[in-house]
């Protein structure tokens, strides 16, 4: 965590404009339309956000909330179906496949299952280097001195060079994967649940890895997780995101201190906490989260939100920014505390 | 409550398995007692040895894996050598277990109706009649179970698949197939781990309400301290297949004695003090097939010395805790 003064009024570093992802469920297996028209996954649903230079925003919520693919559409890893991100006063969304090559460069993502995420039959300098090859910073001997290198800052040793990747652990693995999304010296890096799929001593290694990275190479992080201690710990910034929509962002200490959307709150008071102490009032959370495809009118939180009243259910909540700089979509901020 | 019988009592028990690289010693000696009632956490990371455990509590260690050695009662009843005869009209009556990926556990090709069903015929003296009016009994208990897990409109979702629940719903649905004879003691192995927050948060709660209902003991196996301090009256913490640290809930996450437990608690970042800063334990856990004679956490504790390279005992300390480590520090 740093201090960052968010009143100076500096143009942000990343900037996603009302993002939209849907995806086609009528497409089958071979391409194929089936299904009734209409049945679109509204994975994001009209997203803006801000990330200014050198901070932490982390973005939480439960699984099937659409932060991954966020997280993938902000990089055009997943192409958005609209909206716009403008990346340094760059409007990424329309880049030509050449300069997006260019700028991916400066952007990197590293992925939440380190299983998953390594060519099993490559070596780790191949999976290292690949990027610099394709990107054509270095060559021969400058590939291995700086894999050498970036092997040494995620604390792995050089030796570890010829090894292929089953012969890790979960933590040296994801370890591996930072090393390669820092391969090309970005700024901004898309941290994807980088630490769920390790066990909880293994987590805290990694979480103070691209803590200390952060610091020393100035990065600015957008990091996803479903884990609020986690989230609490290393984001200046938190965006609370449920079923397409970023329901309330803040800064860190606001949102946690002072949760105002029901669903913040229920998020909050759900988590067991080792002091024994939640706070306070667990709010309780009935059902599941709706589908994606034929998400609830009005406020999407009415069917499970406590508190829903008539006006939830027929108009859908704009965002809007409170004294205190906490943005939150709900219906019933107005109304007081709830 | 220490003045009854536990409903179960581990102790020295030993499981290996035979494997190709040789032989694993999974669980290493542990030692525990549930009381009739209670709620014990067994906490650790992977490869700690907990789920193994618990599997030969329920009998269900196969090869190449064997129970070695100790001894395993439950309601004063000797489990270990127990045949399969002896250990069907004991699972899913007496005690149950639910495992941790509820997709895999449920049988996709039978019906969530069936799967609670068949336990209830399994027991035969549960329910009374001919053959049909004991199926249309079950039915209406494999109703009543969803009900009681808060699944909706049971009657139709009855005859639904498991691929047709969401995630939570279906590991409710293995709690209602677990909890359907009503036994005395549930093992949850991981019951949340593939769960969203708010949707664990309901489980965890069900399975509380339950077990105040039916006044089970129930032993709840995860890697999150959070959970545990929350819903359990006892921690047992693992390491490297044996039991390092056992006692009141409170004690052991308010004063750790060993130091593998003060290390992960370390770890987790607390809302509260989000100032404080997390501090990982280094290393990595030793593989079971290379252990260090002595202390197993002697790689990675800061606070080693000479005597931890010979064998250590769980002892009991002051503060009523049972500790596997020779440090004075650990209050002994």
């Amino acid at each position: 965590m740093n201090s960052i003064d968010y009143s100076i009024g500096e143009a942000p570093f990343i900037e996603a404009k009302n993002l939209v992802k849907h995806y086609d469920s009528r497409r089958g297996l071979w391409g194929k339309v089936t299904g009734n028209p209409g049945s679109l996954v509204q994975a994001v649903d009209g997203v803006s956000f801000s990330i200014y230079r050198g901070e932490t925003l982390g973005l939480i919520g439960e699984s099937g909330c659409g932060k991954s693919t966020l997280g993938r559409a902000v990089l055009r890893l997943h192409e958005p179906t609209s909206g716009s991100i403008i990346f340094d006063g760059i409007d990424v969304t329309d880049l030509n496949a050449a300069d997006l090559k260019t700028m991916r460069r400066r952007m990197q993502i590293i992925f939440q299952d380190p299983y998953a995420s390594l060519n099993p039959r490559k070596t780790i300098e191949d999976i290292i280097g690949t990027a610099l090859r394709l990107q054509g910073l270095a060559k021969g001997p400058d590939i291995r001195d700086r894999v050498t290198q970036l092997l040494e800052n995620v604390g792995l040793k050089p030796e570890h060079m010829s090894r292929f990747p089953h012969q890790f652990s979960g933590g040296q693995r994801q370890r591996i994967g930072i090393a390669r999304a820092l391969a090309l010296n970005p700024e901004f890096i898309v941290c994807d649940e980088p630490v769920s799929a390790l066990d909880v001593s293994i987590q805290a290694q990694v979480i103070q890895l691209l803590d200390e990275l952060k610091h020393e190479l100035g990065l600015t992080y957008l990091f996803i997780s479903h884990d609020i201690s986690v989230i609490g710990y290393v984001s200046d910034r938190i965006a609370v995101m449920y079923l397409g929509d970023i329901v309330e962002t803040g800064i860190t200490k606001q949102i946690l201190a002072n949760p105002l959307h029901p669903y913040t709150q229920a998020l909050l008071s759900a988590v067991p906490r080792v002091d024994g102490k939640g706070s306070g009032e667990r709010v309780k959370l009935t059902g599941d989260l709706p589908s994606p495809i034929n998400p609830p009118n009005g406020c999407k939180f009415n069917t499970r939100c406590p508190f829903a009243k008539d006006q939830c259910r027929q108009t859908k909540p704009i965002h809007q920014t409170l004294k205190s700089g906490t943005t939150v979509a709900c219906h019933l901020v107005n109304d007081g505390p709830i | 409550m220490n003045s009854c019988q536990p409903i179960l009592s581990i102790s020295n028990l030993q499981t290996r398995f035979a494997t190709r690289y040789g032989l694993v010693t999974a669980v290493d000696g542990v030692s525990l007692d549930v009381m009739p009632g209670e709620c014990v956490g067994v906490v650790g990371e992977s490869g700690s040895g907990k789920s193994v455990t618990f599997a030969s509590v329920m009998g269900l260690v196969k090869k190449p894996g064997w129970i070695d050695g100790g001894s395993i009662i439950f309601e004063g009843q000797e489990l270990v050598g127990l045949n399969a005869k002896g250990y069907r009209s004991l699972r899913g009556k007496e005690m149950a277990m639910t495992m941790q990926d509820a997709l895999t556990a449920l049988n996709p090709a039978l019906t969530i109706g069936f799967q609670i069903m068949e336990v209830l015929l399994a027991h035969d003296e549960m329910l009374t009649g001919s053959a049909r009016n004991r199926k249309r009994e079950a039915r209406d208990r494999a109703i009543e179970m969803m009900q009681l897990v808060g699944i909706p409109s049971p009657e139709t979702r009855l005859d639904e698949y498991p691929h047709q629940f969401s995630g939570g719903m279906r590991q409710r649905m293995m709690i209602a197939i677990a909890l359907a004879c009503r036994p005395k003691l549930l093992i949850a192995d991981e019951p949340t781990t593939a769960l969203d927050v708010t949707i664990q948060a309901q489980v965890l709660e069900l399975i509380a309400d339950i077990r105040e209902k039916l006044g089970m003991s129930v032993v709840l196996i995860t890697h999150d301290l959070g959970v545990v301090a929350e819903y359990c009256d006892r921690i047992a913490v693992m390491y490297a297949g044996q039991v390092i640290e056992f006692g009141p809930t409170k004690t052991v996450i308010g004063q750790p004695a060993h130091p593998y437990t003060q290390g992960l608690l370390r770890s987790i970042p607390n809302l509260a003090h989000l100032e404080r800063r997390i501090k990982p334990i280094e290393g990595q856990v030793p593989e079971l097939i290379n252990l260090p004679p002595g202390c197993r956490f002697i790689g990675r504790c800061e606070s080693r010395q000479e005597a931890c390279n010979q064998t250590i005992a769980m002892r009991e300390i002051d503060n009523g805790c049972s500790v596997r480590c020779t440090l004075p520090g650990a209050r002994g």
